[in-house]
């Protein structure tokens, strides 16, 4: 009887030790990521997962998001819509994360879109740049803190405006973005500059995306006689076009080139001195334009785990991650809708510079850096020579136009 | 007049690639009857080889010699080990397991090459260019031009003047009776197969230099591949040849006068073929 009472005991204490051990080993946040990780464009997926691993650390190494450890999931989305909205649900309802980032293409993104609301979760978007999940399908759950096309689009108008180029041509991937950006851009110049003339559809060239050969669009731009060029081809078409445009005389000053994802680092540094000197390039973050404390230790930290410089796929998710916590230390709570409050009109310095999260369409507002590409001895990549940038203010575009109601 | 010349070259020199890859596919398909998927992956390991040879030795010569010889060994070990046991079963088995070779063969390049984007540089003989009208154009394409119908040419009288084309011939028409007059068959496919690996290896090396290097990337030409074998007929060389340079053209000059459109053409042509010549412009009747 002793002993039974003994052992009873022993139990009863080992189970208290139990339970207030686990009370104290904090439950980590989890954070979902579903980026493009096989196939031609995995690169993104690659970088995106670098930038967040980047982040995880540094936070868990600060001791957390309120004490709380992160812990990221990673996801593939191959690219396609009905794969990346499995990806989402899985992360949601099997590994129950906490909050969602990520989505590479505008074409995935604005699929999942109005499915993100059933999921209950905040999805935090960082390189889909299409304005509608910001505009026409925009919701409750979704934020994007990375530059869309329509701000990006803005600041090339800008630009081809202060150049004597008048008619205006484009060269663009076949699907909704090429064709978008374009839009976009007859509609932003013919603003500012309602003198300038546009090519019509038929003339201007958009290559289907799984293009390897650019020579025959190369021509047909070429023969057009444009005055400017707008070149909305991004990675691999990017990389083919410029080597196979370089050979054939594109780049020979015959005309302003505005290329809007030029300044992309997994670009320039697959061309190296390959990439024409003096082409306007764009990107979503270009790692020397911001001089603050906070953008060089992301860049020399990124540098020294990796060594390559930080592509603006690896910022975005850098970027949801830093911004995910700030929301949760504001809101004081990692509650899926007490962060999505805290993320409305939330302000916070990121790398890129310090950018608003609009309560309005839950677009962020952030500055655009192009720049021209120049050599410089101190990179072994095209660097941009002379930096223009352009406040948020200026490009995004005012609420009333995106069309967004939540 | 410099449209017409420079979409004429634009599109010769893309035929001629597809010449390359689609030969391969084609002789593979006439000899063993295996429809490859993994073709376009050896195009990719020949790019991939290719570029990995030249940061040994700094030499594209030496990398598009021996980068495709790699591939044509790799086809080798896969014929004898995978494909040999299968010839026999369904043909759906043998789209499996060359589909489960092209899977397998990407994500093993992801994880050796890593899944950013690779150039490889033209060598300085090939890398300049030439006046052309008001502009440029470049040498490396003209070579391309130039190498096809050469390397054409080659295969063409190694099939109708050598004993070995002749024997591939043969086993093609007919199999069984190949081997009933003393063919070693066996020893044969494996040949015929590590060869249009080898080919498939040739095209990527020389592709390498004018398109960027990333994971996946055959499976974006195995589709157009796919296309010239059918309309220049199954198995047929003069086919590939004839369909390799109708898919260029069509898409250089499509481009320059059909818009978008274009897209859309080598499939309309796929289909009218498919209507009314199903065997191909130089398919045999089945």
């Amino acid at each position: 009887m002793r002993r039974q009472a003994a052992l009873l005991t022993l139990i009863l204490c080992l189970a208290v030790f139990f339970t207030v051990s686990q009370a104290h080993a904090e439950k980590p946040v989890k954070l979902g990521f579903v980026y493009i990780m096989s196939g031609p464009f995995a690169a993104y997926g690659q970088f995106a997962k670098k930038g967040a691993e980047l982040a995880v650390d540094e936070i868990n190494k600060a001791g957390g998001i309120m004490g709380r450890p992160v812990k990221a999931y990673f996801e593939d989305s191959t690219g396609k819509p009905d794969a990346a909205l499995r990806a989402l649900r899985k992360l949601v309802y099997q590994e129950q994360v906490d909050c969602l980032i990520g989505l590479d293409s505008s074409g995935v993104a604005k699929s999942v879109a109005p499915s993100i609301p059933q999921l209950k979760t905040p999805l935090i978007i960082t390189h889909a740049a299409t304005p509608d999940v910001t505009g026409s399908v925009c919701n409750k759950y979704i934020f994007r803190i990375s530059l869309n096309l329509a701000q990006n689009v803005k600041t090339a108008a800008l630009l081809a405006a202060q150049t004597k180029a008048k008619t205006w041509t484009t060269v663009g991937p076949d699907y909704a973005f090429g064709h978008q950006s374009w839009e976009y851009f007859e509609k932003y110049l013919k603003e500012i500059n309602p003198e300038a003339k546009f090519l019509p559809k038929d003339q201007v060239a958009f290559p289907p995306f799984k293009t390897t050969d650019f020579s025959s669009y190369i021509t047909k731009v070429m023969q057009s006689k444009p005055d400017g060029v707008l070149i909305s081809l991004w990675g691999g078409n990017l990389i083919d076009f410029v080597r196979q445009g370089s050979d054939m005389g594109f780049f020979n000053g015959d005309f302003e080139v505005l290329v809007t994802l030029g300044a992309a680092t997994e670009v320039l540094s697959a061309l190296k001195d390959k990439m024409p000197e003096g082409l306007w390039v764009g990107s979503r973050y270009w790692f020397l334009a911001n001089q603050s404390p906070l953008n060089k230790a992301f860049v020399k930290n990124y540098h020294d785990r990796y060594n390559e410089y930080p592509s603006y796929n690896a910022h975005g998710s850098y970027g949801a991650i830093m911004a995910y916590k700030a929301a949760a230390e504001k809101a004081k709570s990692c509650g899926k809708d007490a962060v999505i409050s805290a993320l409305e009109g939330l302000t916070i310095e990121l790398p890129v510079g310090k950018i608003t999260i609009r309560a309005e369409d839950h677009q962020a507002v952030t500055d655009a850096c192009w720049g021209k590409t120049a050599a410089d001895p101190a990179y072994p990549i095209r660097v941009l020579k002379p930096m223009k940038i352009f406040k948020g203010k200026d490009i995004t575009p005012a609420v009333a136009d995106t069309g967004c109601k939540m | 007049m410099e449209t017409f010349a420079a979409n004429l070259l634009n599109g010769l020199s893309w035929g001629m690639l597809l010449f390359l890859i689609s030969v391969g596919l084609t002789t593979v398909f006439g000899v063993l009857g295996v429809l490859n998927f993994a073709h376009g992956s050896f195009f990719m390991l020949g790019a991939y080889l290719c570029m990995q040879i030249m940061h040994i030795v700094p030499s594209f010569w030496v990398g598009i010699i021996v980068g495709p010889l790699l591939v044509g060994g790799l086809g080798v070990v896969i014929e004898k080990m995978l494909l040999r046991k299968i010839y026999d079963r369904d043909i759906s088995f043998q789209l499996l397991l060359t589909f489960a070779i092209l899977l397998f063969l990407d994500d093993s390049v992801r994880l050796i090459w890593g899944p950013g984007y690779h150039v490889v540089e033209a060598p300085a003989i090939l890398a300049g260019t030439i006046p052309f009208f008001d502009h440029t154009y470049p040498i490396y394409r003209l070579f391309l031009v130039v190498i096809g119908p050469l390397i054409g040419l080659a295969l063409w009288s190694f099939f109708h003047f050598t004993r070995w084309g002749k024997v591939v011939r043969a086993a093609a028409v007919d199999r069984e009776m190949a081997e009933g007059v003393g063919i070693r068959v066996p020893l044969l496919f494996t040949a015929v197969f590590a060869f249009g690996s080898w080919l498939a290896a040739l095209g990527g090396a020389l592709a390498a230099p004018h398109q960027s290097l990333a994971p996946a990337m055959g499976e974006r030409i195995i589709i157009e591949s796919f296309i010239v074998v059918v309309i220049g007929g199954m198995g047929s060389f003069p086919g590939a040849f004839a369909g390799a340079l109708l898919l260029g053209l069509l898409d250089s000059f499509g481009t320059a006068f059909a818009g978008r459109a274009q897209m859309a053409l080598p499939f309309i042509l796929l289909a009218v073929v498919l209507l009314f010549r199903p065997q191909g412009f130089f398919g045999r009747e089945t």
